[in-house]
């Protein structure tokens, strides 16, 4: 809100310019009439009133410059969960490569097919946190829908293949030995 | 002109010329030693050239660009803001930047400086007059005018992890006291001035910064989350419990080696994820 007073084009082109008359100096003077307009007009939420409108190129303030950012509902399993048990497969993944170095794939076919499925899912969490990063749906509705789901269905493909590969083949740990040796 | 060829004369007989300088300095109250000496020859120039990004809202249509300025080291001070200061008295009036106590403590002139996010009045002027110095407002920030950022996302931001003290116990008649080794848990993160290098400088919070809180709001959070006296940080834990707010940090570390005061966000924001995923 405070940017588009600064700048007036923005406001008038955008038909934010009904708003004329606030058109002021200072984003300092902006803050103050907005929390005194929130305050005083009843029921009017800050979005209504002084509430920031998306305009290209501006930035994406919700309620007034005095009100704080809100939080999104608490989730564990995108929060603490998510984080431990990211961090516990990555930890997890040395002693299964390891083991996976020292044995033979043919002989132990439950840790070459862990191992499989452990790698495909770090990747996926990998992969996914980019797609958070930059194909957040709150920023492209669609495009990251289809980020996400191309990932999904990758990393489904993937661990189908891995199962198929461990089963019918000769594993992904004999794989990498021949092409270590070739 | 003439200062130049005098700048010149003075180079080719120096030791000369600044022995006598010095004695011209010495007894320059002695009316009579002033008119039998030579005319005061100008200290030598020392020019150094600074390229400062320019924008001004008043002229919407025009693109940013980075405008040059000379400034005679000789008859400056040692940091970037003394020559930033001396540039609007001196050379143009119409550069904005945020300065205010110009020793560290304020946080306000924060600026990027030759690519690193610091304090213009702590950060010192390369003496080398070849290299330009290159100064830019804090990156991907919105631009008020020059340089100086619009920070009005970041407060919102600090103010929605409630700092301050938070405790429905609090002692009645005494004070709320704390045993030393608690209050050590504080040092490191109670200096933070909030000039924002830090957050402006993670990648994460240049691409979600409207969700992600960065550096400096973590550390903030955390620096309540960890003070013994406050009996909230269960709730203030569990507001971070989604993708965006916390877990946008993947340990880039551009946060601590930017703070211009020396502090470690990144310590404080891996101390959040811990205590998070083993309910310490």
């Amino acid at each position: 809100m405070s940017f588009n007073v600064l700048r007036p084009h923005v406001v008038s082109r955008t038909g934010l310019g009904m708003m004329s008359l606030r058109q002021l100096s200072t984003s300092r003077a902006v803050a103050v009439q907005a929390s005194r307009r929130a305050c005083a007009a009843e029921g009017i939420t800050a979005e209504d009133t002084v509430g920031f409108k998306y305009v290209p190129g501006g930035p994406i303030l919700p309620g007034t410059v005095n009100d704080a950012t809100k939080f999104p509902p608490p989730d564990r399993t995108h929060g603490s969960y998510h984080w431990a048990f990211e961090r516990v497969l990555s930890a997890a993944l040395i002693p299964l490569t390891v083991g996976a170095a020292v044995t033979s794939g043919t002989a132990h076919p439950i840790l070459d097919g862990i191992l499989g499925v452990s790698l495909v899912v770090h990747s996926h969490i990998g992969f996914d946190s980019a797609v958070v990063d930059y194909f957040h749906p709150r920023k492209f509705p669609v495009l990251g829908q289809v980020m996400s789901w191309l990932l999904r269905i990758c990393t489904g493909l993937s661990v189908w293949g891995v199962y198929e590969f461990n089963t019918n083949d000769i594993g992904i740990t004999e794989f990498v030995r021949r092409v270590w040796k070739a | 002109m003439l200062a130049s060829r005098s700048a010149s004369l003075l180079a080719s007989t120096s030791k000369v010329a600044s022995t006598s300088s010095l004695a011209a300095r010495a007894f320059s109250v002695s009316a009579a030693r002033q008119h039998a000496a030579p005319a005061p020859v100008p200290p030598k120039q020392k020019l150094k050239e600074f390229k400062i990004y320019r924008w001004n809202p008043d002229q919407p249509s025009e693109k940013p660009q980075l405008q040059s300025y000379k400034v005679n080291l000789a008859e400056c001070g040692p940091m970037v803001l003394d020559a930033l200061i001396k540039i609007k008295n001196d050379l143009d009036p119409t550069l904005t930047f945020r300065r205010s106590c110009r020793e560290g403590i304020c946080g306000s002139c924060a600026m990027n400086i030759d690519g690193v996010n610091t304090l213009a009045c702590l950060s010192r002027i390369d003496r080398d007059e070849n290299k330009p110095k290159k100064i830019y407002p804090l990156p991907h920030m919105y631009i008020v005018k020059d340089l100086v950022p619009d920070l009005t996302q970041f407060y919102k931001q600090y103010k929605s992890i409630e700092p301050f003290l938070k405790n429905d116990n609090v002692p009645v008649n005494s004070e709320h006291l704390q045993s030393p080794e608690d209050r050590k848990k504080l040092d490191g993160m109670y200096e933070c001035i909030l000039c924002a290098c830090c957050s402006t400088s993670c990648p994460s919070y240049w691409w979600n910064q409207d969700e992600y809180l960065g550096p400096a709001a973590l550390m903030a959070a955390y620096r309540w989350m960890a003070d013994s006296r406050d009996s909230y940080g269960a709730e203030r834990k569990e507001r971070m419990q989604n993708s965006l707010s916390l877990y946008r940090c993947h340990t880039i570390f551009n946060c601590s080696r930017t703070c211009p005061k020396g502090l470690n966000p990144a310590k404080a924001i891996a101390q959040i994820k811990l205590e998070m995923a083993t309910g310490a």
